[in-house]
């Protein structure tokens, strides 16, 4: 199911603990962009700084990360799914 | 395998023991970038008699030119990286430590690891001057190493680890590349993302 780099990716963000839930929790993402993308996005949505984002239970993605090679790894169902949480790692 | 349950974040000795050395196999099995050296399992002396349990994993030789530019750079501007995992007792989680030097031996002082750091990482740093990077004492080593605060390890790898489905073997085995995606992340260290496919 490996995608195209200029290709699309559907991300669907998922809450976890006590943060917030999004009115818009999917959104389309050019695969060429960085991971950094989307944790910029929930920082602005959230007005929150310091976010924990995780993909799959598994781990947290390098912010440097292209989307579509997150998506050609560790897409189900056709988008990617990214979890947060508002718990800080360190700090 | 007894231990503590993988569950509430934290990790047995048994657990980090077979964790660490399913990293060291797997870590030889990917494709690694080159500039990477390979994981090697250390066994802690216990006078002079190599422990059987008891050992860090070794992460030594990470080749860091901050200086930036294509240039060819005097050796001055390579910081060379060591970094250890070590297994905390009292925090039942594995714990990163680590030391940068220069070419010619020095080793290098905060500021200077400063430039290493990701922006994320400094902004952590000038708002939590105790609680993130600080310096303390190898427990293998007796020496002053950095280390990675974990007092919070074991939330964030509860976060990491609740939702899957799989064994409590395997999840023992995810372990440690999960939480190496979180602690590379704080020092600037890229894990391939291959690491966390599964075999």
């Amino acid at each position: 199911m490996a995608a195209e780099a200029d290709q699309k990716v559907v991300v669907h963000v998922r809450s976890t603990g006590d943060a917030p839930i999004l009115k818009q929790s999917k959104f389309k993402i050019s695969g060429r962009d960085k991971f950094l993308k989307v944790i910029e996005f929930l920082r602005r949505q959230l007005h929150q700084d310091t976010l924990f984002v995780y993909i799959n239970s598994a781990f947290s993605p390098n912010p440097d990360e292209l989307v579509i090679d997150l998506y050609n790894n560790f897409g189900i169902d056709g988008k990617l799914v990214v979890n947060y949480a508002l718990s800080a790692a360190w700090g | 395998m007894g231990g503590s349950p993988v569950g509430d974040g934290t990790l047995s000795l048994d657990g980090f023991n077979a964790s660490a050395r399913a990293l060291e196999k797997r870590w030889k099995e990917i494709e690694v970038d080159e500039s990477l050296p390979d994981w090697t399992w250390k066994p802690c002396s216990n006078l002079g008699v190599p422990s059987e349990v008891e050992g860090y994993l070794a992460l030594e030789g990470v080749y860091r030119d901050c200086g930036g530019s294509q240039v060819q750079s005097s050796s001055g501007n390579i910081h060379v990286y060591d970094f250890h995992v070590v297994y905390s007792h009292s925090y039942k989680a594995p714990v990163l430590y680590f030391q940068g030097h220069r070419s010619d031996g020095q080793l290098l002082t905060l500021d200077e690891i400063k430039q290493d750091l990701p922006s994320d990482s400094l902004k952590v740093l000038s708002e939590s001057k105790w609680t993130f990077i600080t310096r303390e004492e190898h427990p293998q080593l007796s020496r002053p190493w950095f280390t990675l605060h974990p007092c919070a390890t074991s939330d964030w790898m509860k976060l990491l680890l609740e939702e899957s489905k799989v064994a409590y073997e395997e999840q023992l085995l995810r372990y440690l590349p999960a939480w190496l995606s979180v602690v590379g992340q704080a020092v600037g260290l890229k894990i391939p993302l291959e690491l966390h496919c599964r075999p």
